[in-house]
């Protein structure tokens, strides 16, 4: 037995040493490591060749152009395109991240029915032929009730042919509730109409570009306002050139930050200051004498007006700025050398502004004849391509009949659509006085301000038809989602409303084959006019959403296709003399200024203001942020699933906080928990909140990180234009 | 029962008792190995680590059991090569806790890596400027040269020793330990220096960087001379510790006086050069670097206070070695001991503060502070060589005769 | 001193970064995430296992309202050259398997996923934090796998990873180079991926070497200074603003110190 002990051990030990000396311990140990090397759950990227493809973003306003990079069929790189005329090879970060919108795993991937309660996430997959014959039942159920008003549809713009496709035909079918997300560009728009006198649809364009003093009301210049990408380089521009920016504004913004000069006024005086400048402007005679007396109207009414109410006594007053320093701004602005301009509309812009700030900006500009002259505000003509959107019949088929909303009618006579009033209107009334609601490329359950309000309204819609390619929270509250292609699996004109100087219509091509089982919204609209027939049938003669482009863009669309973009090179505003309409074909003056609404809340209760915060890396419209974009959302702005609020060290001290630590902040519309971070760029006694976050839709990357600024702050109406003019709410914050 | 493998003529505790001891101590070892199994198939996600601190509670581990297994190499040393013999009673001991130090080392780097299977890599394209390279190879080849120094000791044991073959192998193996002894002593000079030149070359980290001799900086010399000064005191504190829990004296006070008395002056220079180095930072090579010496101490006084200088270069450097010079410190057991323990905390301080400290400090002026505390992994896998360790060491002790005095102080009836 | 640098001019590729028209925006970041395969997790507000080859600091002048004041500061890897620009970077220096590399033909510094093995070294000598680590394994759920480009391998877990400059586009210009006959590279040819995306305009990208490229003059601007200068870590990246506190947040000063904005005289080698 001893034996056979000694000699298993002599064997192993001779087994050991034996095999060390063979290569098969070696070969393992080089196999181990190669197999570390190609773990089968780390992916190896399929390659092949690599080619670029054009197109236009349509994440944004902005409309910039991009070079799609390819392997095979795959996307795997959007570049900016350098050839664009708006972005000239810039990009932003969410332009970037395309392809995570593409392949990621918040699409909606087949049409889907809802089998749960609103909201609850619970869906059954359809064809797309039953889910359209759903949709025509529906709509001839109301035809057949004689209640075609009370289908609604809710578009991100009114412009280019989708839009104009849901537009006719709801307007065809005999609704004129066609309803378009809120933006800046509203005001602007109305305030060309009443300032301009033109009853066709202008265009505000800045020619930043030949700038050299850029007064800016609260704009995010370099934050997304306007085309973002245009902006940056015109930004960097002004840099080069040593131009001059100045910033009014409560908090130090990225454009702040970049600016020459912050002029911190009280929140929600900005339009006295501008006021307050006009005087200055006025009293020291420095404005532009041609074009106040022979191209405009009221301007007398106007100066006695101003100087009587906005001296800079009075002015300094309210904004707290200091006399001389609205003196100085005042003659900067009418004195800089050649060219200076002011602009308003905060922030991104993607909130309507008040028709008082609006108006006393555009009159700064014109004071100091800034307009439609280099380096001054233009209005643009817009190009005018859709010649079917002005048809006779299709106006004359909702002849009569009133919107909802009262956008157009004598008491908003300005405005062309106020989704903002949509809810209250339905909240207002025992049944809902919409059956059925369309939403395409719009996500209103979390853009819109007062998203509690928002979601019951649409509660008490009988029938919700999303088009979203998303799930988003709007997709969410809807019985049927009808999923459009995204931008890069579909064709689409992309005429850009973003303050250009000029027109430019780009043309979204499909770059790859749809990935899933969608369809084009246009085509979508088409099947349901033929499903339909009659009136609405025959307005729609194109075969497919290709075929009507095509026809639509004419002439245009050789160019188009080969290059993506048509714009007019050497467009140039209309000079003085033809620039304007009314009834003496002159810029109009006003002297009427209706008082504002004051914010929301007591100030007993809620002695802070909170503002929003807006940056290029959060998306805050109808287009959730990917997983790379949240990735460059930084720590002072979200921490785990807790939102961050930034706030003064002084304010913060005195409301008994620690940098850092957790707190509550509650507004009259809701309460959230949140963290603090002390920032000392921020006026003190205001708290602002990063815009885009707090989603309660899309997938796990967005989806509960943070809070959403919209839930929290109401809908504030603007006595002339009836837009939302909301730009913050009273609020208080508390330690926990 | 397992009294045919116990050395004639000492006297152990009941197998049972023992076997209730190793029970604890595997289950202990098991929940360590659940943690490392946890973090090889997982990742090192289970860690408390990131980004700013990718050294952490597990490098401080190794810098600070290699520290304290130094008495291996300098016990050695003075026994082989310097010719001390009555350290040949406490050499054994040595050699088994520099086994278990440096066995404990290499299974902490095994896990501390983010890809253990290529860890080999750090010999196959080794980089020779690296003094993690350095590190490597001296390590590995001194953890041989242990393995041989504790093969003989095993050999020794009843039962193998009445096999002629393993007989004659620990005999000659014997003859040859000077050799092997001196091989030890040098390759473990060269890789304390090399750890010690570790954080000691990081031009990129003012808190660690130091100047020095051609390609090795002051951490190098200050490393391999702070181990041989206290890593005997770490074999004389569980020297003693293991004379507590067995019971009985096992080492002849003279024995320990020497060493200690080494050791004393040991840490005495090492004291020397260790304050002459910390004002040179201080005020040259860090105000070079834009560094006011407070700015480092100031930013976390909880955590990276100044205390931690105080307390590591008076209470656990210049105390120690003020007692274990003078004749009185030593000759009086408690504060022997005392100076031991302050000497082996010391030690472990200097490496938690040369790891740590650089780790969370922000360089750039925008950055900022960084705090951590290890994940129950780490802890459970720094814990587990431990516990190992107190397994060999009881092995050893209960199986093996460790100790050559141990039958003429504890003559049995 | 380095035979490899002596028989060929060696280009140096760098950028310099204007601060003060950088906007902070984040296209840079997201750039170079989508360019190089960079990973993605739920929750990334924990900036220290964040993987951002490209992060955008924000630096504070800590002034009270309203004379505060901030700037963006983009930082890549700074592709040190070590003291004396021999290519002794901080991190190559330290790295025990070769796995990181100091390319003394581009002065670019290169990191091989596949010898790295994770020891962390190369992290713990950065004073840039420019270099991350895999903490987990990379995941691209639904069909976003489809996006990764062919020109980067995806990292696995267990490894560090850092910019590469876009190595790849080098590598890429230089195969189209050498197929049209040429050796030489046009400044447009081979630029980064944040560079390209950067609607400021603000990051500058070439041959630090060649005097017709931009950014050769554009060090040189009076307010041009480099990260950590005093560290003698040799970065390859070059910022500019007009702003004294700016520059001054560049580098660690006693409080009885002037900023230095000059960079420190390089070696060049010829």
């Amino acid at each position: 037995m001893k034996i056979d002990r000694r000699s298993f051990l002599a064997l192993g030990i001779g087994a050991a040493a034996g095999t060390a000396f063979t290569p098969l311990p070696w070969k393992l140990t080089d196999d181990l490591s190669i197999w570390t090397q190609n773990w089968p759950w780390t992916p190896v990227p399929e390659d092949g060749d690599a080619y670029y493809d054009h197109s236009v973003c349509t994440l944004c306003p902005g409309g910039c152009g991009i070079l799609v990079r390819k392997i095979n069929d795959r996307i795997v790189k959007i570049e900016g395109m350098p050839s664009h005329p708006v972005n000239r090879g810039g990009i932003c970060a969410l332009g970037i991240s395309g392809p995570q919108l593409l392949y990621g795993p918040d699409r909606v991937i087949a049409p889907m029915k809802r089998s749960g309660a609103r909201g609850e996430g619970k869906w059954t997959t359809l064809s797309w032929d039953d889910a359209i014959a759903e949709v025509l039942d529906r709509l001839k159920k109301l035809e057949a009730d004689n209640k075609t008003e009370h289908l609604a549809c809710i578009c991100d713009t009114d412009r280019g042919t989708v839009p104009q496709l849901f537009k006719r035909m709801l307007s065809l079918f005999g609704s004129p509730n066609f309803m378009t997300t809120p933006s800046m560009y509203d005001s602007y728009e109305a305030v060309l109409k009443k300032m301009h006198g033109r009853k066709d649809t202008l265009d505000i364009g800045f020619d930043f570009e030949n700038t050299d003093f850029i007064l800016s009301f609260g704009s995010g210049v370099i934050e997304g306002w306007g085309s973002p990408v245009r902006m940056i380089m015109a930004n960097s521009a002004w840099k080069t050139k040593k131009a001059k920016q100045i910033q009014i504004e409560q908090r130090l913004s990225n454009t702040a930050a970049s600016s020459n000069g912050l002029f911190a006024v009280k929140p929600g005086t900005e339009a006295d200051l501008a006021l307050g400048l006009a005087c200055v402007i006025m009293e020291e005679e420095l404005y532009d004498k041609a074009f106040t007396g022979a191209y405009s109207t009221g301007f007398p009414e106007f100066r006695n007006m101003v100087t009587k109410n906005y001296n800079p006594d009075v002015v300094a007053e309210k904004t707290g700025i200091e006399r001389h320093l609205i003196i100085e701004l005042a003659r900067h602005f009418a004195s800089a050398g050649t060219s200076s301009l002011a602009i308003c509309g905060r922030g991104k812009g993607q909130t309507a502004g008040s028709m008082m700030e609006f108006m006393a900006v555009h009159s700064l500009n014109a004071l100091v004849g800034k307009i439609n002259t280099p380096g001054g505000v233009w209005s643009v003509e817009h190009p005018d391509y859709i010649p079917w959107a002005k048809e006779m019949n299709v106006r004359a088929a909702i002849a009569g009949k009133k919107r909802i909303d009262e956008a157009g009618s004598p008491v908003y006579p300005d405005s062309l659509s106020l989704l903002n009033r949509l809810p209250s209107k339905i909240l207002e009334s025992k049944e809902s006085p919409i059956e059925m609601l369309f939403v395409s490329n719009a996500n209103p359950a979390y853009t819109l301000a007062g998203t509690d309000k928002v979601i019951e309204a649409l509660g008490k819609i009988p029938f919700i038809v999303s088009f979203s390619s998303y799930m988003d929270e709007t997709a969410d509250q809807a019985d049927l989602i009808l999923p459009n292609h995204i931008y890069l699996e579909r064709y689409q004109d992309v005429p850009v409303r973003g303050g250009l100087a000029r027109p430019v219509i780009g043309l979204t091509r499909p770059v790859v084959e749809p990935q899933y089982d969608t369809m084009h919204s246009g085509d979508v609209v088409l099947k349901l006019a033929k499903g339909l027939g009659g009136q609405v049938g025959e307005g729609f003669p194109w075969d497919d959403y290709k075929d009507c482009l095509e026809k639509t863009m004419a002439d245009r669309w050789k160019e188009l296709e080969e290059t993506g973009f048509w714009t007019d090179e050497a467009y140039q505003p209309k000079p003085w003399a033809g620039a304007f309409g009314g009834t003496y074909g002159k810029f109009a003056f006003s002297d009427t200024i209706l008082p504002l609404p004051d914010l929301e809340g007591d100030v007993k209760d809620y002695p802070l203001i909170l503002i929003p915060k807006e940056s290029m890396r959060i998306s805050s419209s109808h287009i959730g942020d990917t997983p790379f974009t949240v990735k460059t959302v930084p720590d002072t702005e979200l921490k785990g699933k807790t939102l961050v609020i930034e706030i003064n060290p002084r304010t913060g001290k005195e409301q008994g906080l620690a940098d850092g630590k957790d707190a509550v902040l509650k507004t009259p519309l809701g309460q959230v928990r949140v963290k603090v971070s002390f920032f000392e760029g921020i006026m003190p006694g205001l708290m602002a909140m990063p815009k885009g976050l707090g989603h309660t839709a899309y997938g796990k990357y967005l989806k509960g990180k943070g809070a959403s600024y919209n839930a929290l702050v109401g809908p504030m109406e603007d006595p002339v234009s009836g837009q939302d003019i909301s730009w913050g709410i009273r609020a208080r914050i508390s330690r926990v | 029962m397992d009294s045919a493998f116990i050395p004639k003529g000492v006297k152990r505790c009941s197998f049972g008792t023992f076997s209730l001891g190793m029970l604890v101590l595997t289950a202990i070892v098991f929940w360590g190995f659940y943690a490392a199994i946890l973090c090889w198939l997982k990742g090192l996600n289970q860690t408390n680590m990131n980004d700013s601190y990718g050294f952490a509670l597990w490098i401080w581990a190794d810098l600070a059991v290699i520290a304290i297994g130094g008495g291996a190499f300098f016990t050695g040393l003075l026994r082989y090569v310097i010719g001390l013999d009555e350290l040949k009673n406490i050499i054994n001991f040595a050699v088994i806790v520099g086994f278990c130090c440096y066995c404990s080392a290499m299974l902490i780097l095994a896990i501390d890596i983010g890809q253990p299977l290529r860890g080999w890599f750090i010999f196959w394209h080794a980089n020779v400027h690296s003094m993690l390279t350095e590190v490597a190879f001296c390590l590995s080849l001194y953890l041989s040269v242990l393995a041989i120094e504790y093969i003989p000791i095993l050999l020794e044991n009843r039962k193998i020793d009445e096999v002629p073959f393993f007989h004659n192998l620990g005999h000659t193996m014997h003859g040859a330990m000077a050799v092997f002894a001196a091989t030890g002593a040098f390759l473990s000079c060269f890789h304390q220096g090399s750890l010690g030149g570790v954080t000691g070359v990081l031009f990129g980290r003012p808190f660690g960087y130091r100047e020095g001799i051609f390609v090795w900086p002051w951490t190098f010399f200050l490393y391999t001379w702070s181990a041989a000064a206290c890593g005997p005191c770490f074999t004389m504190l569980t020297c003693k510790i293991t004379e507590k829990i067995s019971g009985k004296k096992l080492v002849k006070d003279n024995v320990y006086d020497l060493l200690g008395k080494i050791s004393g002056w040991m840490i005495g220079t090492y004291m020397v050069a260790k304050i002459a180095d910390t004002l040179y930072w201080a005020y040259v090579t860090s105000p070079s670097l834009g560094f006011a010496v407070m700015d480092y101490y100031n930013a976390h006084p909880l955590h990276h206070g100044i205390w931690i200088l105080i307390l590591e270069i008076v209470i656990c450097g210049v105390l120690p070695a003020m007692i274990l010079i003078s004749r009185k410190g030593r000759a009086n057991a408690t504060l022997f001991t005392l100076a031991t323990i302050l000497a082996v905390i010391g030690v472990c301080l200097n490496r938690w503060v040369m790891v740590m400290t650089p780790m969370a400090m922000p360089v750039m002026t925008f950055d900022s502070w960084v705090s951590y505390f290890p994940s129950w992994q780490e802890v459970a896998t720094t814990i587990l060589p431990l516990a190992g360790g107190i397994m060999i060491v009881s092995l050893s002790f209960r199986y093996l005769p460790v100790f050559p005095q141990e039958q003429e102080l504890n003559p049995v009836d | 001193m380095k035979k490899e640098s002596s028989h060929e001019p060696g280009r140096k590729y760098g950028m310099v970064i204007d601060l003060d028209k950088c906007t902070g925006c984040g296209s840079c970041m997201v750039a170079c995430m989508a360019e190089n395969n960079v990973s993605f997790k739920e929750d990334e507000s924990n900036k220290l296992d964040s993987i951002t080859w490209m992060r955008v600091y924000r630096l504070t002048n800590n002034k009270p309202f309203p004379e505060t004041e901030i700037r963006y500061l983009p930082r890549p890897c700074m592709h040190c050259g070590g003291k004396g620009d021999l290519g002794h970077s901080p991190c190559v220096s330290v790295c025990p398997a070769t796995a990181t590399d100091y390319d003394h033909k581009t002065g670019i510094v290169s990191q091989i996923y596949t010898r790295c093995f994770g020891c962390r070294y190369c992290m713990a000598a950065c004073p840039y934090h420019a270099r991350y680590f895999n903490w987990w394994d990379p995941i691209w759920p639904a069909d976003l796998k489809k996006s990764l480009s062919p020109n980067v391998s995806p990292r696995m877990r267990g490894v560090v990873e850092k910019c590469s400059f876009c190595f790849h586009r080098y590598q890429l210009a230089m195969e189209r180079a050498y197929n049209e006959d040429r050796r030489e590279l046009e400044e447009a040819e081979y630029q980064t991926a944040c560079t390209q995306a950067c609607p400021a305009g603000a990051i500058v990208f070439g041959d630090l070497n060649n005097p017709d490229h931009a950014v050769h003059t554009l060090k040189d601007h009076p307010n041009a200074f480099r990260l950590l200068e005093r560290l003698g870590t040799n970065p390859k990246v070059y910022y500019i603003s007009d702003r004294e506190w700016v520059r001054r947040s560049g580098d660690n000063y006693l409080n009885n110190e002037k900023t230095n904005t000059k960079p420190a005289v390089q070696e060049h080698h010829s």
